[in-house]
Formats: structure tokens, C-alpha cells, sequence
């Protein structure tokens, strides 16, 4: 069987699109990758992960390989410091316009994979209940990554290690009142992790994760929940963070421990915010050039009729992957890559077969 | 410093066990309440409503386990927190940043409504240091003033209301403050067209029926007062 010749195109630079781009290209098919950044890698590279849940994998060196795996491939064309801004047409034969630092340009392409992910939930966007913006020593998940891959997990406020650290789970994430009504599904995993690494880098130190229900996926309790606790003594605490205010230069968190049925203070130096997922602003922006159904959360529109598709969109001939459609681990992300680019690839193919 | 509490109704007698169809239909009047899907969608027990509960750090209260409780539709608590609990709530709704949305000050909202209602002996105890507060209110529609507040019956104040009652007056000589209106007979004047209004309010909204469900000594009093004043000016 053969395709119509023309390339998919697919948008978003992380590991979603380049997983799918390099499926396609390894189908024989070209394909077009279009990055709004100047370089590829997605929000690992951009926001300086550490390791990958997946078995403590450094995040550079795997998403290099994934990078390099893309580049390497003759078949793909990538343009990076670009955007899509307009298309038209249908499946097996759409127009899209490009804006590139060349100038825009129109390009016709036989199919679309959208891969333009997350942005991580602001601590500020809503409330300023933790006081994210106030107290330098109140940081988010994605703040201790940098420093994890740094090795330099210190109080911002004054540049020394700490000796208590603790995490807030589900924050922007699980709540009716800011609107996140989802669960963010990695931020438990990704705080056991780094729970995990403080205590590699700093024996000495107590870390608390304050949470909800702590959401353990298939290999995350054994690789993850089990030597956090067991192995690294990290305190895990059911019950949700009113407040956290200031005591001396150090900060006081004020909680229920409900399991205990009592309220609960303590003192630490260090608060990590474990913030969820909101759609990216590229995959808002995407969303409506290509005219594609969003849920009220903003994400685009996934599953089909049947509910069972996870990259279907309400456009024909135009898939989603990964953190774009809903939050995603990278498990998800990788497992809608592939998906995707099959269907992008089945539609050329219907699209050659409608043409004979 | 060791902090001691004080719970009007969890230091002195308990209440009477009643029997279950009674707790199931004091449960579904305030499940049946308008606001009561609003007030109540579903519980994780974060407990974020615990730790900024200023009641839940001084008394043996959950508005966490309330709503919990309704949720469950357990009726046996239910009832032990309608008789108890609800008079420990300070009804000052920092519960409300629940990240489900929950209200569970209003549940305690609703629970105390239907006590009053049912004149339960809780919340006839609960409601006696009000008496004259109410009694001024709805003579005078207007607020109380300090000399109102009387130690026998706010024992969760602790021992120093009855020192702060006794030397109330001297003290609120040394201490400036903006008024000296601060005893009851220099309270505001309310004109007698409006108090006749306000009566005929009281009246019709059944408010007047409620104060009769939990002092009846009260009610007398209040009414006579009001119906000669409606009378003379018709």
C-alpha cells in the first residue's frame, strides 16, 4: 500500500511529537515538525528536568537520545522558531500557512499530530494562599527540579541546605474553586521522586508530603511510594495545607493529619507546591487555529464517540497526543505518540486509495 | 501556658437518645434544605477545613467529620453532632476554601435552623445567653451593647468573662473608645413607624413562632409588648 506522497505535520517539539514524528518517519512516511521554541525537547528541556520517573533516567540524556533519534532521520524536516497559524483543506490533503523566522510559508500536508502539551499550574493564577509570589522559600515542583539537576537544593531565602523540607500535594489540581477539577495524575509520582533525590543529595534532611490520596500507578508503589518510605523514611501525611505563615526566617505550615484526626503544625525550611497540569498556552492557541473542540478545561477534545480513542479530535485527519488532550505521564504520552502517528499514517493511505 | 476548653454542652449533661426513625427525619429536614446540595458535594478528607477552623483548635470539633457524617448519611452521628457539635462552630466560614466546594459552616447552618425549629432542649441550652440579645433585637432592630453579654451562660468563654463582666464598666473608662453608648439604656432610638413594621416583619416571616419554639418565657414577653404597640396605632 502506498501514501499520497504528502508529509504529516506534526506540532510541538517534546516528547510527544518527536515520539510520533520519529513512529512516522519510521513507517517510510516524511514528516514536518514544527517547534514554537528554538530548540526541541519540551517542557524537560525548557524547564531543566532531572531525572524521568522511569527508573531515575537522567531527563537530558533521555530526551537527547529522543532529540538526536529525530534529527538523525533523513525524513524529517524541522522547523524550530515556528509556529502554524492558519489551515485549511481535509484529511490527506490540509493547507496550513507557517510562520517561520524565513518568513510564512504554505505547506500542504496529508495529516496532523498535535503535541503541544502542558504548562505547569501557577501558584498565583488563582489565590495567594501559599504565598508563592511573597516567601522566596515556598517553591513548586518544577523550581526543585532545577535545583535537583544543579545539586543545589537550598532555601532560595539564603543559599543553605535545608533540613526540612515538605511537599504540598494537588495544588491547582483536584480543586472546584480554581476550576481544575482533574487530577494532575504525575505530581504524586514526581514528589516521591524528588522526595527520593533530596534524600540522596541531603541524608541528614526530614521531608514531609502532605497529600490527599497519594495516586500510585501500577510500577510507581514499588518503585516509588515503597523505598520513599521504607528505604529514604520519607513522612507521608494525609491532610491538605490551610496556610503557611512566617515564624522567625523559617515557615510554619498549618494542616489537619486526618488520619490522626488532629490539626497539625510544623515548622520547615523549605515548602515545595506540587503543581499540576493546565493545557499550554500553544495548545489553547492550536486549538482554535485548527478549529478544534476543547472541555471546559481547555484541553482539546479527545476520544471519539466511543470514548475509547484517545487521539481521535473533532477534526477528521487531526490527532492528539499526550498532556494536550488531558494530563499525561510520559508512559501516556508515549503510548498516544505511537497511536497517533499510526492513524496519521492510515490516513494517507485512505486519502491514496480514495484517489485511484 | 496550657490552654484549657470549654464546651457548653460536652462538659455538662448528655443528651437523650431518640429513636432512630427520629434521627432519620431529623436528617432528611435538613437534607431536604434548598442550599443543602450546594453545601455539601462529596469529601477526600483533605481536612483543609480543620486547619483553618479557629473551633476545631480548641474544641473536640470536625467540620471535616461533618460533612463527612452528612455525606455518609450516617444518622446515629448525625444526630450526635446536631445535639453537640454544631454549638462549637463559630460560623465564621473559613471552611468554605474547600476544594470541593464544600460549605460545611452552612451545614452547621442548616442543622442549627432545625434544631431551633424542632425546639431541641441543645439548642434551647445553646441559646439562653442570647435572650436578651435577641430580646433587644427584635424590640429595637438594633445591635446589643457590651452590658448584654452575661458570664452564666458563656462558660466556653472561659473563667475571665466573669472578671471582664464585673469590671466592664471600669475598664471601658480607661481604655478610649469611640462611644460611650455602651449600655443598654443609651442604646440607638429606633422611630415608631419602623418598629411597628419591624413587629409586623417578625410576625409574618414566622420568626416570632421560632423564639416561641426555644423560650416560651421570651416569646411572652416579646409579644405583649409588640401587640399593644401594634394595637395602639391602629
Amino acid at each position: 500500500m502506498q501514501e499520497n506522497g504528502l508529509p504529516v505535520l506534526v506540532i510541538g517539539g517534546g516528547p510527544g511529537g518527536l515520539e510520533a514524528a520519529r513512529t512516522v518517519a519510521a513507517l517510510g512516511v516524511p514528516v514536518l515538525l514544527v517547534e514554537r521554541r528554538h530548540r526541541l525537547g519540551g517542557t524537560p528541556d525548557a524547564e531543566r528536568y532531572a531525572k524521568l520517573t522511569h527508573h531515575f533516567r537522567d531527563a537530558e540524556e533521555a530526551i537527547g537520545e529522543l532529540v538526536a533519534a529525530v534529527t538523525t532521520q533523513p525524513l524529517v524536516e524541522i522547523l524550530t522558531r515556528s509556529e502554524v497559524i492558519g489551515c485549511d483543506g481535509e484529511p490527506g490533503a490540509f493547507r496550513v500557512t507557517l510562520r517561520t523566522p524565513d518568513g510564512t510559508q504554505e505547506r500542504t500536508v496529508g495529516a496532523i499530530i498535535v503535541a503541544t502539551g502542558f504548562q505547569h499550574f501557577d501558584p498565583g493564577r488563582e489565590t495567594q494562599l501559599y504565598n508563592y509570589y511573597s516567601f522566596p522559600d515556598v517553591v513548586t515542583l518544577s523550581d526543585m527540579e532545577a535545583m535537583l539537576k544543579a545539586h543545589q537544593v537550598v532555601r532560595p531565602s539564603n543559599g543553605q541546605p535545608p533540613e526540612r523540607i515538605a511537599f504540598i500535594q494537588c495544588v491547582g489540581s483536584r480543586d472546584r474553586q480554581i476550576g481544575n477539577e482533574f487530577c494532575s495524575k504525575v505530581c504524586c509520582g514526581i514528589a516521591s521522586k524528588q522526595a527520593i533525590e533530596i534524600k540522596q543529595q541531603l541524608p541528614n534532611a526530614r521531608v514531609f508530603i502532605f497529600y490527599i490520596d497519594m495516586r500510585m500507578y501500577g510500577y510507581w508503589e514499588n518503585e516509588l511510594y515503597w523505598p520513599a518510605q521504607e528505604q529514604y523514611k520519607v513522612n507521608y501525611v494525609k491532610g491538605i495545607v490551610s496556610e503557611i505563615l512566617p515564624k522567625g526566617d523559617r515557615l510554619l505550615v498549618r494542616g489537619e493529619d486526618t488520619t490522626m484526626g488532629r490539626p497539625m503544625e510544623i515548622t520547615v525550611d523549605l515548602v515545595v507546591l506540587s503543581v499540576g497540569m493546565e493545557p499550554s498556552s500553544g495548545t489553547r492557541q492550536i486549538a482554535k487555529i485548527l478549529g478544534l473542540a476543547q472541555n471546559k478545561y481547555g484541553y482539546i477534545e479527545a476520544g471519539g464517540p466511543s470514548g475509547l480513542d484517545p487521539v481521535v479530535t473533532s477534526r477528521p485527519g487531526i490527532f492528539v497526543v499526550g498532556a494536550a488532550a488531558r494530563p499525561a505521564d510520559l508512559d501516556d504520552t508515549f503510548a498516544t505518540a505511537g497511536l497517533a502517528a499510526a492513524r496519521a499514517v492510515a490516513t494517507l493511505r485512505r486519502a491514496m486509495v480514495g484517489a485511484v | 501556658m496550657s490552654v484549657m476548653t470549654w464546651s457548653p454542652t460536652k462538659g455538662g449533661e448528655r443528651y437523650r437518645e431518640v429513636p432512630e426513625e427520629r434521627k432519620r427525619a431529623l436528617f432528611e429536614e435538613v437534607k431536604s434544605d434548598p442550599r443543602y446540595p450546594d453545601f455539601l458535594y462529596g469529601c477526600y478528607e483533605c481536612g483543609i477545613c480543620v486547619s483553618a477552623c479557629p473551633s476545631a483548635r480548641f474544641y473536640d470539633f470536625s467540620p471535616r467529620v461533618i460533612a463527612q457524617a452528612l455525606a455518609r448519611e450516617d444518622v446515629d452521628r448525625f444526630y450526635e453532632i446536631l445535639m453537640e457539635d454544631i454549638w462549637n462552630c463559630a460560623q465564621c466560614f473559613s471552611c468554605v476554601r474547600c476544594p470541593r466546594g464544600n460549605n460545611p459552616g452552612g451545614l452547621v447552618t442548616l442543622m442549627r435552623e432545625v434544631a431551633v425549629r424542632h425546639g431541641l432542649e441543645q439548642a434551647q441550652q445553646a441559646l439562653q445567653g442570647y435572650s436578651r440579645v435577641i430580646y433587644k433585637i427584635m424590640l429595637k432592630g438594633n445591635q446589643v451593647s457590651p452590658d448584654m453579654l452575661q458570664p452564666d451562660f458563656f462558660p466556653d468563654w472561659g473563667p475571665w468573662v466573669r472578671e471582664f463582666s464585673r469590671n466592664m464598666a471600669v475598664w471601658r473608662k480607661a481604655i478610649p473608645v469611640d462611644t460611650l453608648r455602651n449600655i443598654t439604656d443609651a442604646a440607638w432610638r429606633t422611630d415608631d413607624k419602623t418598629l411597628r413594621e419591624l413587629y409586623t416583619i417578625w410576625f409574618e416571616t414566622g420568626n416570632m413562632e421560632v423564639i416561641r419554639e426555644v423560650d416560651e418565657g421570651l416569646y411572652e414577653l416579646l409579644v405583649e409588648i409588640m401587640e399593644e404597640e401594634l394595637e395602639a396605632a391602629s
